[in-house]
């Protein structure tokens, strides 16, 4: 046992306050800070594989920061003509008549536009989907005692069932869905808001590639799901509270494990 | 008790660091090939590995910082609460609970993933699952970023906190701002604790060692506190507060009798009585420092009522002054002695000490007679004591010397030497004398030495070892002429004939007669050699009539056949050496050893591919 002293608390900068820093310490210092961009730009050279493709990419993002910021600094320093000091709206006379015209063809635009969408379709975010085959949404599950039967077939998407669901006997039902790909829940994200919400799912209202997989409850890319929105708290006009709203599927929810909806308002 | 030491808490690292970390290790530690012909359940097994890879990876990690880290409940409560002063055991356990949670989310989406996996279909959607699991999970990860930075920023100030034993010998300093606490433990302990003018240079609790009486004492220096009740106190003042509230201590207060600190006496005493209940169960002593200033005889009439109060009261009051060190000693023995006596009254109260008791029998011996017999004590100790009591001054010491001299001093250790005669102090001594080196002929036993060669006996001793020696070296050198041979067979090697044997034993005295069944004769019979046994008389010489026995005489050997000078037989046999090298080296047998000992070396079947051949990887 012996009585040495323990370092307790601040003991570094202690030391540094009582016996100053070495003597060659400053030269050291600066040395250091001159060689990092040599080695810097070494490490850039020999870098190989993925650590270097993450590495450059940092370091661009790094360098037009740089460059931004170096950009700002001149910009103070110099004076510039400030181009647009004429204001909105204001223009030269022999512009002046052409400006109508342009008005009159947005407007004439924009009545053909609303022309050509046929009247009762909805105004959805995805109006056009990939349609999926059958092969691509049921696989075949072959049955009996030599395996020739082949009228089952298993849903490989993702898919709703309702709370109620209850499977036919295994011996009859001919369209299998697997629990692993039942989901309740989907991210709805409100376009004006610009929130996302775990949203409980109440039903599958259309699957546009057909209805069969619509009365089956698969949800694709593109798919319109009525979800359960008393969370959000709307109300009607009438005073009613609203608890059920559509919203549309904007991924693949097969290849990433969840289903992203925009809510359509 | 086990010593509270925080410094064994691995580092915890940033998110994005953390995030780097285990991606890369899942790049590097998993297998990185596979194709899209290979059969779905090798893709699936391949994806669903790095998913789980990764989840373990997070798993041990964050498991390893919750455990690291001390929890509140389970720690001495002295150590408890000052980590709440100092971290706020609110953030704490919140930042903490952030990590178990990440910890569970994380397990929870590789468990999603991993039956999601089960029915990928494809090499494309197993990989989709793969990269949003572990883009999941790495964003759990980075929504940690500010809980792991406060645990980054508590474990290196943890690690620094001194290391004190709540539960041993401990002597608590407090009192105002700059009355002299760290100055006192400076003194008494080895702890280099800062001493500045102003006020709070002391900011934290700092502990130092010393000894007394044979036993190991904590002394435990406090920042200053100031008057002001409990709720208005900051951290630093609240770590005092929580020293004194939960050590088993000596308590000093240290007061300052010349008011340089700043505050009046007054001041301190009402400081005194305000803290006073946090004093309660310890051994309290008042240092009533500064007194090289001014002495308490010295003060107004007020003042010293003051203290003459605090006497009457029962607590002792000491006058010290760290400059001078006067009373130093006084305080520390009395402090030490008040707990001492504190610490075994609450032990003989307790229940344990009846288990030591009644081991404890302690004998004395009994007087067989009315003679006085005190202890022995050598009449140097005895002065030396005498010395140490009265404090005389030591004797000077080289450096009290070299401090007196300044430059002229030289260090002469010469002056200290014990010799016979003391002109020859200093004496130049030679390093070579006469060809010999002095070094080598030094003998601390000389003089003794040379007081035996004085004597007659010896003389004559010493005659005829010398004349033994010189003969002994004659006849060594007269029989290793005699010997022509040069080096001999040894004895065994050569054959002994019987009758030679027989004679030389007979010699000796042995009887020898009848000897035919001996074993040295049957077994003589036994042997080849035919032609010592039995002398058949034999006509002329007859010559071999085989022509091979012939030529074998006549024909050279295969090494010899062939050369025509010593220089070509020397190139020759050159020529085969070198031939045999390769094969040696190989550890061959010769050249139609083709025996290969390793088929399949370790260090070219394993290992990635990545730029060697087939020769090294």
């Amino acid at each position: 046992m012996c009585l040495l002293p323990q370092p307790q608390n601040e003991h570094i900068e202690l030391h540094r306050k009582r016996h100053g820093q070495r003597l060659d310490h400053q030269e050291r210092k600066r040395k250091k800070e001159s060689r990092e961009a040599h080695e810097r730009s070494h490490k850039a050279r020999k870098m190989i594989g993925l650590k270097a493709k993450l590495y450059h990419k940092q370091r661009h993002s790094e360098k037009i920061q740089m460059k931004k910021t170096l950009k700002m600094h001149e910009q103070r320093k110099t004076k510039q003509k400030n181009d647009d000091k004429t204001p909105e709206g204001a223009v030269p006379a022999y512009l002046l008549d052409r400006e109508g015209q342009s008005r009159a063809k947005i407007l004439s635009n924009m009545i053909k536009q609303k022309r050509k969408e046929k009247a009762g379709k909805w105004e959805v975010p995805l109006p056009k989907v990939r349609a999926q085959g059958e092969t691509e949404v049921l696989k075949v599950i072959r049955t009996g005692k030599r395996q020739k039967k082949a009228w089952k077939r298993m849903v490989t998407k993702v898919c709703f069932v309702g709370d109620n669901f209850t499977r036919k006997p295994p011996k009859y039902e001919r369209f299998i869905r697997p629990m692993g790909l039942r989901f309740k829940k989907a991210h709805v994200t409100h376009p004006e808001l610009k929130a996302t919400f775990c949203l409980p799912i109440l039903g599958v209202k259309k699957n546009p590639s057909s209805p069969l997989y619509t009365t089956l409850g698969v949800i694709t890319k593109g798919t319109v799901v009525e979800v359960n929105v008393s969370e959000l708290g709307l109300v009607t006009q009438g005073g009613k509270v609203i608890w059920g709203k559509y919203a549309q599927v904007t991924n693949n929810p097969e290849n990433d494990g969840c289903i992203n909806a925009v809510l359509l308002v | 008790m086990a010593l509270y030491n925080f410094k064994k808490i691995m580092v915890v690292p940033t998110s994005k660091e953390f995030i780097d970390i285990t991606l890369s290790k899942t790049q590097r530690k998993t297998p990185t090939v596979v194709h899209k012909h290979y059969q779905i359940h090798r893709i699936r097994h391949f994806y669903m590995r790095k998913v789980k890879f990764t989840q373990q990876n997070y798993h041990d990690r964050l498991s390893q910082i919750l455990t690291d880290f001390p929890k509140l409940d389970d720690i001495h409560p002295f150590y408890a609460d000052l980590m709440n002063v100092l971290y706020d055991k609110d953030h704490y356990k919140l930042a903490l609970g952030q990590i178990n949670i990440a910890k569970n989310l994380i397990d929870n989406v590789s468990k999603d993933y991993v039956r999601l996996m089960k029915y990928g279909d494809s090499l494309y959607r197993c990989k989709q699952l793969k990269r949003a699991a572990l883009g999941r999970m790495c964003t759990i990860m980075k929504r940690q970023k500010q809980s792991l930075e406060y645990l980054e920023q508590v474990r290196q100030h943890l690690s620094r906190l001194p290391t004190i034993d709540p539960n041993t010998r401990t002597l608590l300093l407090c009192g105002y701002p700059n009355v002299g606490k760290s100055s006192f433990i400076n003194k008494v302990t080895r702890a280099d604790v800062e001493v500045q003018p102003y006020a709070f240079t002391t900011k934290s609790l700092f502990v130092g060692h010393m000894d007394y009486k044979y036993l190991r004492w904590q002394v435990v220096d406090t920042p200053g506190i100031l008057d002001h009740p409990l709720e208005e106190r900051n951290t630093i003042e609240m770590q005092a507060i929580t020293a004194l509230a939960h050590l088993r201590s000596a308590v000093l207060y240290v007061m300052d009798v010349s008011e340089q600190c700043g505050q009046t006496l007054e001041q301190q005493l009402e400081l005194f009585n305000n803290i006073r209940p946090l004093f309660a169960n310890k051994p309290l002593l008042i240092v009533a420092n500064k007194c090289d200033v001014k002495k308490i005889s010295e003060l107004t009439e007020e003042d010293q009522k003051i203290f003459a109060d605090l006497t009457a009261e029962g607590i002792s009051v000491i006058e010290t002054s760290t400059l001078t060190e006067e009373g130093v000693m006084t305080v520390k023995t009395e402090a030490c002695d008040k707990l001492l006596a504190h610490r075994v009254d609450g032990k003989m109260k307790g229940k344990k000490v009846h288990d030591v008791l009644n081991r404890l029998h302690l004998a004395v011996p009994a007087k067989r007679d009315e003679k006085a017999r005190p202890p022995f004590i050598p009449e140097g100790a005895r002065i030396g004591r005498k010395t140490m009591e009265v404090d005389a001054p030591k004797r000077k010491t080289e450096r009290d010397l070299e401090v007196e001299m300044g430059d002229d001093y030289i260090l002469d250790l010469q002056k200290y030497w014990d010799l016979m005669n003391q002109d020859e102090k200093y004496d130049v001594i030679p390093e070579i004398w006469e060809g010999h080196n002095i070094a080598d002929y030094i003998d601390p036993d000389i003089m003794k030495e040379e007081l035996k060669v004085k004597d007659e006996e010896m003389q004559e001793i010493r005659q005829l070892a010398k004349q033994i020696r010189e003969k002994r070296k004659l006849k060594i050198v007269c029989s290793k002429d005699k010997d022509v041979h040069g080096p001999r067979l040894p004895r065994t090697v050569k054959k002994v004939e019987r009758k030679t044997l027989e004679k030389e034993m007979g010699d000796l005295g042995l009887d020898m007669t009848g000897k035919d069944d001996s074993h040295y004769a049957v077994n003589a019979r036994r042997s080849r050699s035919v032609g010592v046994a039995k002398k058949r008389k034999r006509e002329a010489s007859v010559v071999p009539t085989s022509r091979t026995r012939s030529q074998s005489a006549s024909r050279p050997p295969r090494d010899q056949s062939g050369v025509r000078d010593p220089k070509m037989a020397k190139q020759a046999k050159k020529l085969m050496k070198n031939q045999q090298k390769d094969m040696n080296r190989q550890g061959k047998k010769g050249e139609a050893d083709r025996h290969v000992f390793d088929l399949k070396p370790k260090h070219l079947f394993s290992g990635k591919r990545k730029s060697g051949t087939n020769d090294h990887r």
